[in-house]
């Protein structure tokens, strides 16, 4: 074996965390802090925040936008966005709807059915983007508007009802005093978590955002990853098609719409760079958590819903802006 | 050269993220004088022409020119042209899609009177400036369709179209060039330095700056070493204070006896070369030496699998194989640390720990779960045995010297522990401590039998390091050097058989 070399050059400038400064610059830390402030004020401010009924509300919005939010988080990692998510989880939501109300099928192959849509949906955008060299924002932008149009189509621009009673109760139902879709995103956010930090792919998509190049020159097949990551970011966007089914108890054509502005925001409030390469899933879940509570608490304090619009994209912004100047520091 | 100085360096000091590229330079540049800068690679002298020429802001110091009694300084690229400050950087930096004419012109493109381009008075200044160089070239030519030395001439001669000079920095004026053509570019020094322009020359040929220089000033480690004038120094003088030690030392390393043949590449072409062919055996350090441009690298990109192969044949151990990607090519047992890390060798924005597993987690992971027990300890060994110097393996890439960098790649590499080892530009930003150690790591791969291919543009390593060596121009294999041949040559032979022409039609 190689032997010890004496070592010669200079010492490397020390780059960790130190001091208390510094941890309150970590972006997890600090958006604990501001969602337990948001959570003391409205607690205090106002009389219908602290209630069952309007927390166990923001759990469960928390959970359909939460696991959409992990999904674009992967896609974020590798370097990619996915314009598309919201229209995936229309599809998804229309095709579980259709299942069992127009095709006489049971829960779960109305279920199979929605996410095995998606996956395709996911691998289409994985196609455009690899196979013919289409920019991820582009392509997916594309499949958004195609996917639109396709709900419209096939829902004949109407509202499909009509779900099982069995299949929405999942939906009101607690477990544990946690709605059952919270405890869905729970499980989905720790797999996730492990499949980023245990599996080969998830560090595979770590490299592919870090450079094309550096992960086709270390020999990670860059199709495989591609494919593997949209069609997995699908099937998540496939399961909260069907979170979102049973919760609204049917399937509208506009299901779905905007979830890709809060998606993507929560991965970037949650640490995740759109240049590639970072992210996290705990970011994103507080990041999601941050996103709705702050409409919640806005509606609570009687602010309308348009200027509400206003400061949740004012939040965005500040939030990218914050993480543009930590990187110019880091240099 | 008058005794009036034109430019004040003074106390330059730059940072960047865990390196410190420059450690306080001073000096003064005469009018009319011409000034060498010598340095071993990575010891700052193109951070200090970035931070003449505003391209980088200094951490501490300033730079001044006197412009007619004032002093200034400028704060961007733009500010220094205005300035009279001109810099030819070391790559050629025209715009490769417009012609000779258009570049000559850029931003002050004659008009006629409806307004229009005025092609006719374009390619006529041209003509003037192309015949001063002798260049001999149509002004209509475009400049990607030239040969690089030509294109590197376009660069230099572009000077000279600007007005008021003051100053002008080639940097590695004549790492492209042919000797004719060095002459030329002299012979411009002079008439610059005879109309009182002052010239700083960077150049790794110690005779050019013998030659053409008035002064030099010698830099080692982003430090200030001294500036004496030419005529009270020679090359031994210079390579000792650069080095800081005789040069023939960093390179003398134990080399053995070649084994068996490991890797055997028949008639390749490929893009950008054509029909080269070489074997490679246990324990030897092959070289491959040739100027930018003539394809050493595109070769080793084609054997990793990385660029596509038109025709050829390659074995490994004997055995024909196909490389159709660079993961065939690891698999078979081939490690590549790529001429530019930061763009393919390294995923810049991860950590130590990742980008020292990234090119063998299949080895340490079982169904596509990682040991990340393994994963760490790997790190970590790796990180004593050969000195990454890193607070910690959870460090960012991207804050590590040149040098520590390089070395996360050779451990890297040496995860998967490949036979084949392909070394493309190895030192390149480098500091003299960690080349030493890379070499060192270099002579321990060799004594457990590896096979070493070092590609280097610098002469005094490729010559040091190689036990055989094949030279390359133009895309064609120009010299093998066999052991006893290499022995006899000096940088001179070899410099000369990588400076052969070939007939462009025939690549």
């Amino acid at each position: 074996m190689m032997r010890k070399l004496v070592a010669i050059s200079r010492p490397e400038k020390e780059n960790q965390v130190h001091g208390l400064k510094n941890i309150l610059m970590r972006t997890e830390v600090s958006m604990i802090l501001v969602i337990a402030l948001l959570f003391m004020l409205a607690t205090f401010g106002t009389k219908n925040f602290f209630t069952a009924y309007n927390l166990t509300n923001i759990l469960k919005q928390c959970a359909i936008i939460g696991v959409i939010s992990i999904a674009q988080t992967c896609i974020i990692i590798t370097g990619g966005i996915d314009i598309s998510c919201g229209a995936i989880v229309g599809i998804s939501t229309l095709m579980v709807a259709m299942g069992q109300a127009k095709w006489g099928m049971g829960i779960l192959p109305s279920m199979i059915i929605a996410v095995t849509v998606a996956v395709i949906c996911g691998m289409f955008n994985a196609m455009l983007i690899h196979e013919f060299n289409v920019p991820a924002f582009v392509a997916t932008l594309g499949s958004q508007t195609i996917l639109r149009g396709l709900i419209k189509v096939i829902s004949n621009g109407g509202t499909i009802s009509g779900l099982k009673t069995e299949f929405s109760s999942f939906a009101s139902s607690n477990l544990l005093f946690l709605p059952k879709l919270a405890i869905v995103w729970f499980v989905i956010a720790v797999l996730v978590f492990f499949l980023l930090k245990y599996f080969v792919f998830g560090r595979n998509l770590f490299v592919l955002g870090s450079g094309k190049e550096v992960a086709r020159l270390n020999g990670i097949s860059i199709r495989k990853t591609m494919y593997m990551a949209f069609a997995f970011a699908g099937l998540l966007y496939g399961i909260a098609g069907v979170m979102l089914a049973a919760r609204i108890n049917s399937a509208i054509p506009t299901a779905g719409e905007g979830y890709e502005t809060n998606a993507i925001a929560a991965s970037v409030l949650g640490g995740a760079s759109l240049s590639g390469g970072t992210g996290s899933v705990f970011g994103t879940a507080l990041g999601t958590v941050l996103i709705i509570l702050i409409d919640n608490v806005g509606t609570q304090f009687g602010i309308h819903s348009f200027v509400m619009q206003v400061i949740t994209g004012g939040v965005i912004v500040v939030a990218i802006v914050a993480d543009q100047l930590k990187k110019r520091k880091a240099g | 050269m008058t005794d009036e100085i034109l430019l004040k360096i003074e106390n330059i000091v730059k940072n960047y993220p865990g390196v410190q590229a420059l450690k306080g330079i001073s000096t003064t540049i005469k009018k009319g004088e011409v000034r060498a800068l010598v340095g071993e690679n990575g010891a700052g002298k193109s951070t200090l022409i970035k931070c003449i020429m505003g391209v980088e802001t200094p951490t501490e110091g300033r730079v001044e020119i006197c412009c007619d009694g004032i002093w200034k300084q400028a704060k961007n690229a733009i500010e220094a042209k205005k300035l009279g400050m001109h810099a030819n950087y070391q790559h050629v930096n025209i715009a490769g899609g417009l012609s000779i004419a258009e570049n000559y012109h850029l931003g002050r493109i004659p008009k006629t009177q409806m307004g229009l381009v005025d092609w006719d008075a374009m390619v006529k200044n041209s003509k003037k400036i192309i015949d001063k160089f002798h260049l001999n070239v149509d002004p209509k030519a475009v400049i990607n369709s030239l040969p690089v030395a030509l294109q590197a001439m376009i660069t230099i001669s572009k000077i000279s179209v600007n007005e008021n000079i003051r100053l002008v920095i080639f940097d590695e004026p004549t790492a492209l060039l042919e000797n004719d053509k060095v002459l030329i570019l002299f012979d411009y020094i002079k008439e610059l330095k005879n109309q009182g322009i002052s010239v700083i020359y960077i150049s790794h040929r110690l005779e050019e700056i013998m030659e053409i220089c008035d002064s030099v000033t010698i830099m080692k480690d982003g430090a200030y070493v001294e500036t004496k004038k030419v005529s009270e120094v020679d090359k031994d003088y210079l390579i000792s204070k650069m080095v800081g030690r005789p040069m023939a030392d960093i390179y003398s390393i134990k080399h053995r006896k070649p084994g068996e043949e490991l890797l055997r590449v028949e008639g390749l072409c490929g893009k950008k070369f054509k029909n080269i062919s070489f074997q490679l055996y246990a324990g030897e350090i092959l070289g491959f030496f040739g100027l930018v441009g003539s394809g050493r690298s595109e070769v080793m990109r084609a054997v990793f699998g990385v660029d596509k192969i038109t025709s050829g044949r390659i074995y490994i151990k004997g055995k024909p194989v196909q490389l159709n990607n660079p993961k065939t090519a690891m698999l078979k047992g081939i490690g590549f640390l790529t001429e530019d890390r930061r763009t393919d060798g390294l995923a810049l924005i991860q950590t130590v720990e990742l980008n020292t597993n990234m090119y063998s987690y299949d080895m340490i992971s079982k169904g596509g779960i990682i040991n990340l027990k393994k994963e760490r300890k790997r790190a970590e060994e790796y990180k004593e045995k050969i000195g990454i110097k890193t607070p910690s393996i959870k460090q960012i890439v991207n804050n590590l010297s040149g040098g520590n960098q390089q070395k996360v790649v050779i451990a890297k590499l040496l995860c998967r522990d490949p036979d084949i080892l392909i070394f493309d530009e190895p030192t390149v930003g480098v500091d003299v401590g960690a080349k030493e150690e890379i070499f060192k790591l270099i002579e321990s791969l060799i004594q457990q039998g590896k096979g070493v291919i070092i590609i280097s543009s610098y002469l005094p390593e490729a010559l040091g390091l190689s036990d055989r060596m094949v030279v390359m121009a133009e895309g064609h294999m120009a010299e093998y050097f066999d052991s006893k041949r290499l022995k006899q040559m000096n940088e001179e032979d070899i410099l000369r058989a990588a400076s052969t022409i070939y007939n462009q039609e025939a690549l």
